[in-house]
């Protein structure tokens, strides 16, 4: 924001009369470590221009994109915004220009429902909203949908969880058109899931917003998708930018030639035309699993096959299949002897991180280099070493992290774990991701080194050039092998051509579920059953239960389960747990006997400080990053420390009124009954139908896409924490009622309880999704579950393991349930 | 400077030593005296702990959120295991003890690995379970312990207790298996990234519930040392354990997120837990504190000490995500 504000010209010597460019960046230089991300890159982006950006992977494109968007700051270079010369892309000049980005990694969150996601981005700030502001944001949401994607059939109701890969895709482009002031836009990789049709529709809504004047940087490797978009091309290669070409003038087969080719000069070297005659080492026919059919194949010793296709054709699913098969034969597939896995995701399923190379290479082959049962050093030492001095590492030694090398040399590391381990089948999932073309070279040195010691080489790319080492290559479409290429057949042309070989698709996006079918899947079907049931239980062993009195004594003892499993409602809802609020809420007990029952003030006031603390704890798990396992565990020592100091015994009293508060009636409901009914519809209201529940929701899920829909990370977990302060003090607070006095270690019980409720309530403790009414509902069913045994007289020793019983088969079934629903799905 | 940080980050074992350092000399100043009594008898109080804690470090290293909260109550089930069938048979009693905690870690296994339940949620629920074994076995079964393995474990080899010496060839022989042989080096891939480790090969489920099983297995060991030194088994014997030993696996370097422990880290956070506890204690009763201090103090010093020593780790996982994207 306080960057220097220079006047520059801006106008570029470009013949003919232009308008001022938007963004000029120039001499941009990014590096991460040790790797140049990129080195002296240029790009002008003028008013009402469609650029394509195309170049290799790893050639630096998202992290040039990562610039335009103010994620990233230039190490060095020039940045200037209409004319205005600045540090790095900020806040105001996203705004100014109306940057607006559709991300290759989908930066929407998933247990929002699609109309949530735009809003996120489209809404002020404030804390609330005229009433209706839902239904106006689901027709906006549905509008947006249908302009530019006619038929897309997808309910803006649904969570984005629930949508196909091709419909989340549709969301994040809409998401970035939707910008009122959109003014420069970014597609990175739009059409990866899209279906053709798709694809044309998304190039016609590229077209008329480009003909209003905006600006779009679209990022494809679909090379023949650039040149029908496009108004420029621009190439970047190793971090630069190399050239800019017509696309009337310019062929995809150029563009793939000036874009490396590095894979076809070491084919032509490679020696093929002989057909291996090795054994064949896996073979399959007919061969279907979900997102595989029909797949027949063969690959034998001494030969590399490639499997090529389209992104998104079953190519990983496929080598995932194989690996999985590698103990022996299931169904037609079949797979003899040992199989290694190299993945191109390094981060997400290759690397160790905390290891060094030297580990990270000896890890799949720890059974050769164990002598009596212990992991031999010198053995181990020798075999990395060989491999580190063949590959020509650029670190220090083999004992250096493995992080502090960059991608490219990760996953020699990872090849050399493959071949290490003396696989006879060695898969290759996209191994050459974001490696740069030297290594690449290396990589197929590798390979081929590998196919001349007699190893089954199965390799996937998605760069189609890539294919040209290959001895043979089958070609993948929608889940099948649609043709085999070997010999001289096997050229990015033919590989290109077999690719888009049925170009029609059967239409599977976007599915509508039944109501009837929804209502079985919603998450309080669990919760209110057992809540009933065990109602009905209770009253058929005793019949009183259904007068009005001692409903009233059964409900009263649920209610400070209830808060307390809505306040751990709140911090999974942030996507962590709390360990300590047991003491916590014996702390809001002694708060409230002592010194609420004394002075209102001074007890309201420490309650506050209490509510606070949750919130300062939410922000330091953030800030620093903490487990909050640990954290709230420590915490509870605090919480713990407090009430003794407070009082270091129990007693102190109910304040007068919160009893008689308690024993009222409203209308014919007792109490505890308004107040579970109040609790249920308040937390249902918070996290649902707040505007800010959906930030409070979005924390737990998707911390990049809360971020760059510009509200505050950092506030919203602040918040679910103090909320779940309140639910404390409330827990406190209706427990006092209850016992009529305060011992900080009688509530040592809620932690477990609570997190059983929350969970039986049917909410993830992966974050972001919760069920509030869910939640009361189970922790009535849980404490009449205890009234229940005593009513049959089962030993009272019993009802924690019967306790713990619901909790497992609960969890069990939901996982069998959901395993079926994906797989009907 | 850097270089000594660098060390630091490298070896979060340094937290814990330094840490029990400052309180054997703020103890020994409170008394006056710095004498070798004060650590000998710190050693023998944190047996229970220690070992809870580091059976903690094993399952939590498997990664992916793994935790036992069942422990103490698995310990409080193998004490009274211990004291009934010694009774038979000092030797067999104690052996299928241990072995019975190894039955619970199995058992938490199961339900996590096959049942895929979220480990934290798994072992709360079964701890529930393991303790109401314990709530009706209790009435059946024998309390005390046998006189001849009591003797045993409390005698006194020189200044060090046998307890100490128990402990520290549990720790060899841990250190051994997770730092030397194959199993240690699959587990701690298996807890850095649990879907590279499927791919490089490795059994991840037999590694996950190998590690649920050394788990149990600690946790029944310290129910057998327990009830000896405690004069019987009782039913909240395992209560006061839970939160030293949970802090010591944290505060000794095991990172939360799996695949990195360190066992003579989490011995000496055990410790400093212990000499913390008595440094309170004796500060209370010399300067009649407010009994709250002590936990507030504990409190406060646990999170500060898990500020300086998670986030090191935490900002190489960042780089790392920085390097690999």
């Amino acid at each position: 924001m306080g960057s220097s504000i220079d006047e520059l010209p801006a106008a570029r010597a470009t013949g003919a009369p232009r308008a001022e460019p938007l963004l000029v960046l120039e001499d941009i230089d990014k590096s991460f470590g040790i790797t140049q991300a990129l080195s002296d890159a240029d790009l002008t982006v003028y008013p009402g221009e469609v650029v394509g950006l195309v170049g290799p992977n790893g050639a630096g494109k998202s992290t040039l994109m990562k610039v335009i968007t103010g994620v990233l700051e230039p190490t060095d270079g020039s940045i200037t915004v209409r004319g205005r010369r600045v540090a790095r892309v900020s806040q105001r000049e996203i705004v100014e220009l109306g940057i607006a980005c559709a991300y290759q990694d989908l930066s929407l969150c998933t247990n929002l429902s699609v109309y949530e996601n735009f809003a996120l981005l489209n809404m002020d700030h404030g804390a609330w909203s005229p009433r209706g502001w839902r239904k106006e944001q689901q027709g906006q949401a549905a509008a947006l949908l249908e302009r530019y994607f006619p038929g897309h059939g997808i309910d803006v109701t649904e969570p984005v969880s629930a949508l196909s890969l091709a419909g989340r895709q549709m969301v994040e482009i809409c998401k970035a058109l939707m910008d009122d002031h959109l003014g420069l836009l970014v597609l990175d990789e739009p059409t990866s899931a899209l279906s053709a049709n798709r694809a044309e529709q998304l190039h016609a809504a590229v077209r008329e917003v480009s003909a209003a004047g905006v600006a779009v940087i679209y990022i494809s490797h679909k090379l023949d998708e650039i040149q029908k978009v496009c108004d420029r091309i621009v190439l970047l290669k190793n971090g630069t930018d190399v050239g800019e070409f017509d696309p009337g003038r310019i062929t995809p087969d150029d563009l793939v030639g000036l874009m490396g080719g590095g894979a076809r000069a070491l084919a032509d070297a490679s020696s093929r035309g002989e057909p291996a005659d090795g054994p064949v080492l896996v073979s399959a026919s007919g061969y279907g699993v979900p997102g595989l059919t029909d797949i027949d194949l063969e690959v034998r010793a001494g030969e590399i096959v490639g499997i090529a296709g389209l992104v998104g054709s079953g190519q990983p699913t496929l080598l995932k299949s194989i690996f999985a098969r590698r103990r022996g034969r299931v169904g037609t597939l079949r797979v003899g002897g040992q199989v290694s896995y190299v993945s191109g995701d390094r981060a997400g399923e290759g690397v160790f991180p905390l290891w060094s190379i030297l580990d990270n290479i000896v890890v799949s082959s720890l059974r050769g280099v164990t002598r009596l049962g212990l992991v031999d050093r010198k053995r181990s030492a020798t075999l990395a070493g060989s491999w580190f001095d063949r590959l020509r590492f650029r670190a220090e030694s083999v004992n250096s992290p493995i992080t502090s090398l960059s991608g490219g040399n990760q996953q020699k590391a990872l090849i050399a774990r493959g071949l290490a381990s003396g696989a006879d089948v060695i898969l290759l999932n996209d191994p050459t991701a974001g490696v740069d073309i030297e290594t690449k070279q290396e990589i197929y040195g590798l390979l081929s080194e590998a196919r001349a010691a007699g190893k089954a080489v199965v390799f996937h790319s998605t760069e189609d050039a890539e294919m040209e080492i290959c001895d043979r290559v089958y070609v993948m479409r929608e889940g099948r092998v649609t043709s085999e290429l070997s010999g001289a057949d096997v050229s990015v042309d033919s590989v290109v051509r077999a690719s888009f070989a049925e170009v029609e698709r059967t239409a599977t996006e976007g599915r509508r579920r039944s109501a009837m079918s929804r209502l079985l899947q919603s998450r309080l079907v669990l919760p209110i059953s057992a809540m009933l049931v065990i109602f009905a239980l209770n009253a058929a062993v005793n019949p009183n239960v259904l007068t009005l009195s001692s409903a009233r004594l059964l409900l009263g003892t649920a209610v400070p389960l209830v808060f307390a499993a809505l306040g751990q409602m709140f911090v999974v809802t942030a996507g962590d747990i709390d360990m300590g609020n047991g003491y916590s809420i014996g702390l809001a007990n002694v708060l409230v006997a002592f010194v609420l029952s004394g002075s209102l003030v001074v007890g309201l006031v420490s309650l506050v400080l209490l509510v606070a603390a949750y919130a300062l704890m939410g922000a330091l798990i953030h800030l620093r990053q903490l487990p909050a396992i640990v954290v709230t565990l420590g915490a509870q020592f605090v919480w713990l420390g407090v009430a003794l100091i407070v009082s270091p015994v129990p007693g102190g009293q109910s304040p007068q009124w919160l009893s008689t508060l308690y024993r009222t009636q409203v209308l014919v409901l007792p109490m505890p009954a308004v107040l579970c009914l109040v609790a249920a519809a308040g937390g249902w209201f918070v996290v649902f139908r707040w505007k800010y529940g959906m930030v409070l929701r979005g924390v737990g899920n998707n911390r990049d896409a809360i971020e760059r829909s510009g509200w505050s990370f950092l506030l919203g977990k602040m918040t679910n924490y103090a909320l779940a302060g309140l639910m404390v003090v409330l827990a406190g607070m209706s427990f006092t009622a209850v016992t009529y006095a305060a011992d900080v270690n009688t509530s040592l019980a809620f932690c477990m309880m609570s997190i059983a409720t929350v969970i039986v309530g049917g909410c993830e403790m992966s974050g972001g999704v919760v069920e509030p009414i869910g939640v009361v509902a189970a922790a009535v069913a849980m404490s009449l579950i205890t009234s229940l045994l005593v009513f049959i007289k089962v030993d009272s020793n019993l009802q924690m393991a019967v306790t713990g019983l619901i909790i497992i088969s609960v969890l069990a079934t939901r996982l069998i349930t959901r395993r079926r629903a994906s797989v009907a799905a | 400077m850097t270089r000594a940080w660098e060390f630091v980050r490298r070896y979060p074992a340094i937290w814990p030593i330094l840490g029990s350092l400052v309180l054997f000399l703020l103890i020994g100043m409170l008394n006056g005296s710095v004498g070798s009594t004060i650590l000998f008898t710190a050693a023998r109080l944190s047996t229970f702990a220690l070992l809870l804690a580091l059976g903690q470090m094993v399952v939590v290293t498997s990664g992916d959120g793994a935790i036992d909260l069942s422990q103490i109550y698995i310990l409080t089930l193998c004490a009274y295991v211990s004291t009934t069938l010694m009774d038979t048979s000092p030797v067999l009693g104690f052996v299928l003890a241990v072995l019975i905690g190894g039955v619970c870690g199995l058992v938490n296994a199961f339900v996590n690995v096959y049942l895929k339940v979220p480990a934290m949620v798994t072992t709360l629920a079964t701890g529930y379970i393991f303790f109401t074994l314990v709530l009706i076995g209790s009435s059946r079964m024998k309390v005390l312990p046998n006189a001849g393995f009591v003797a045993l474990v409390t005698r006194d080899v020189g200044p060090v207790s046998a307890q100490t010496i128990i402990v520290a060839l549990v720790g060899v022989v841990l250190a051994v298996v997770l730092y030397r042989t194959p199993y240690g080096k699959q587990l701690h891939a298996v807890g850095q990234n649990r879907t590279a480790a499927t791919l490089a090969g490795i059994p991840t489920g037999r590694v996950v519930t190998t590690a649920f099983v050394i788990g149990g297995m600690l946790s029944g060991l310290a129910g057998v040392l327990a009830a000896a030194v405690m004069g019987g088994a009782f039913q909240d014997m395992g209560l006061s354990y839970f939160l030293p030993s949970v802090a010591a696996a944290f505060v000794g370097g095991t990172a939360a997120s799996g695949g990195r422990s360190s066992v003579l880290g989490v011995s000496f956070g055990a410790l400093m837990m212990t000499l913390m506890s008595s440094f309170l204690n004796t500060a209370e009763s010399m300067y009649h504190l407010p009994s709250g201090i002590k936990q507030l103090v504990m409190g406060a010093f646990l999170v500060s000490i898990l500020i300086l020593s998670v986030a090191g780790v935490r900002t190489r996982r960042r780089q790392v995500g920085m390097v690999t994207a």
